[in-house]
């Protein structure tokens, strides 16, 4: 079941099975003990990290949606900083990969960011979290842009020899577009998709359900959506691909390797039911012996047409 | 590291199969479900569970649904909530007869805590915030406090009715319309046991947490008796994972799952 999901990096990102906690769905690792055994997951995200420390927005937060949920917490975190203080010396004895979600609002932060985390022990990997809005571009989010999320992938790069994920914005006009341009600067894998924005109205009270009006919707509702964009970025790009989006069965789970995904990320699922984690870390093996597959890798891509080496790029469009 | 694993033997979602569903306060019920002798032994007046509250084949509603627990069984072991349709939660939960197989989180959060010291106890509910100051009553009077419990519903209907309370307690309701007890707020009572109180807990709808606030800023002399109040939020996780349930205090932001559900009164911010 081990899943290397930076072949290219000497600092190499091996886990022992393909089940991750997503970013901000999982706290720091600690939340979760009493629940699920951190230690058999194949690593985990923490959750987003700031250049500094942010309060987070205004409640209500959180809004309930059919088969999915809305959330605007606002990256509330300690700070890059105050981070590094607190939570890797706890992870540094912890027999998991713990990969580091970070955020910005320029290229500089992120690049500062990795410098930082570079050489801190008890850190694996770093996720990127390009779905920020870039203050120099009035706003605009890096993700959406290729030359920007590929202005994004470089500075990290440059700035730690970690191994790199580019975590996707599902917002993007074309994200098949935007996986290619941070392949192309060096990212070891992507992983993708992060929320989509939406929005939800209290009737009774006239006004959005979320102190922020919109949030990210996350959950079952989002799979498919999900499920197309791993499929089209793993039919385009040579990266392991993380898919993520409404998984909360084995079956859901099976459905993202099928489309091309080396490892899943697990988020809203983990909430209503912790112990999905653990239900997927043993049902996965057991899915792949019942249908006659010795290793994961057997199912990775065979229902997308370019691991099955009949593949154009316009077909997978 | 060793710590890490060992804890994670005891998981905290457990199955309980209900075993009982009583009408109670009009439109709400008591279910009472099997739980773990751990999961019994180790909740505290105040602290609630996660009901996972849908069909297993259905994700809607998707979320768990938080209720503070009413009371708990040692011998029995079992667990009661007390619940009313408010939304699609609780609607199910309400129609789940004995037999049904529920899928619980829990205990969670922090529970009210009374001073060794503090031997008259005040007690004011609200709604279904009846359900963890009935759980503070019955454990008090075991530690031997003196419990006035004071209770406010629309109706004489909608309280709780004497019978649920040990003996030993002052029970004083009040009715909206006068159909028992004193005609009004409940809140409206509290005034004449501020002198007597050493503590005084809470919870119900946010409306009586702010009107309790206001007369305690009125009618109390300095900070005493202090205010512990059992505050309800939307949760996602409930273990303090997500950050959607915060609660502004004078220490910061605050979990509700974690950190709360139970505030010092003269700790919260009230916006």
């Amino acid at each position: 079941m081990e899943v290397d999901l930076a072949p290219g990096n000497p600092r190499e990102l091996v886990l022992r099975n393909p089940v991750i906690p997503a970013s901000g769905c999982f706290g720091y690792g600690k939340e979760f003990s009493g629940f699920v055994d951190v230690q058999r997951l194949g690593a985990f995200v923490s959750k987003g990290i700031t250049p500094k420390p942010r309060a987070g927005n205004p409640m209500p937060r959180i809004a309930e949606t059919p088969a999915g949920m809305l959330n605007a917490i606002g990256l509330q975190n300690p700070g890059i900083s105050g981070f590094i203080r607190t939570y890797p010396p706890m992870w540094e004895s912890w027999d998991v990969p713990a990969i580091v979600n970070i955020s910005a609002e320029s290229v500089e932060d992120f690049a500062m960011m990795a410098r930082k985390l570079d050489d801190v022990s008890g850190v694996a990997a770093i996720e990127v979290n390009i779905s920020c809005p870039n203050i120099s571009a009035g706003g605009f989010c890096f993700g959406w842009d290729a030359a920007m999320s590929a202005d994004v992938t470089r500075a990290v790069r440059a700035a730690t020899t970690l191994p790199v994920i580019v975590k996707l914005s599902p917002g993007a006009l074309d994200v098949v577009e935007i996986a290619q341009a941070v392949e192309e600067e060096g990212a070891d894998a992507v992983s993708l998709i992060n929320t989509l924005v939406g929005m939800s109205i209290d009737t009774e009270r006239q006004q959005p359900v979320l102190a922020n009006i919109t949030g990210g919707l996350s959950g079952p509702a989002v799979r498919p959506v999900a499920l197309r964009m791993v499929y089209q970025v793993a039919g385009a790009v040579d990266i392991p691909v993380i898919g993520m989006g409404g998984i909360a069965t084995v079956p859901d789970a099976i459905q993202f390797f099928m489309a091309g995904a080396s490892a899943i990320q697990v988020g809203t699922a983990a909430f209503a039911r912790p112990r999905v984690l653990m239900e997927l870390v043993d049902g996965i093996p057991g899915w792949l012996e019942r249908h006659g597959h010795a290793q994961l890798s057997d199912i990775v891509g065979v229902a997308n047409p370019r691991f099955r080496g009949d593949w154009t790029f316009e077909e997978v469009q | 590291m060793a710590h890490m694993v060992e804890r994670a033997k005891t998981t905290r979602e457990f199955v309980g199969e209900i075993i009982r569903v009583e009408p109670v306060m009009g439109d709400a019920v008591l279910t009472t479900f099997t739980a773990p002798k751990r999961a019994v032994d180790e909740t505290h007046p105040g602290q609630f569970i996660q009901i996972l509250s849908r069909d297993s084949t259905s994700y809607d509603p998707l979320l768990r649904r938080p209720y503070s627990v009413y009371r708990v069984d040692r011998v029995a072991r079992t667990m009661t909530v007390l619940a009313r349709a408010y939304g699609r939660g609780s609607g199910w939960l309400m129609q789940q007869p004995a037999g049904v197989a529920l899928d619980v989180m829990g205990p969670l959060g922090s529970p009210f805590v009374v001073r060794p010291k503090s031997f008259h106890l005040l007690m004011v509910a609200g709604g279904v915030g009846a359900a963890p100051i009935l759980m503070l009553a019955e454990q008090a009077i075991r530690d031997g406090k003196q419990v006035t419990y004071l209770m406010g519903a629309n109706d004489s209907a909608g309280l709780l009715p004497a019978s649920e309370l040990p003996e030993e307690v002052e029970y004083v309701v009040a009715t909206m319309d006068g159909s028992a007890g004193y005609t009004g707020f409940v809140t409206d009572l509290v005034p004449d046991y501020l002198q007597w109180a050493d503590q005084v807990f809470s919870c119900g709808p946010e409306p009586m947490f702010r009107s309790l606030r206001a007369v305690i800023h009125k009618h109390r002399l300095g900070d005493r008796p202090d205010v512990q109040m059992a505050v309800e939020r939307t949760m996602a996780c409930g273990i303090g994972a997500c950050l959607g349930c915060m609660v502004e205090t004078r220490r910061g932001m605050k979990t509700a799952c974690v950190d709360g559900p139970v505030f010092e009164m003269d700790d919260m911010l009230w916006g």
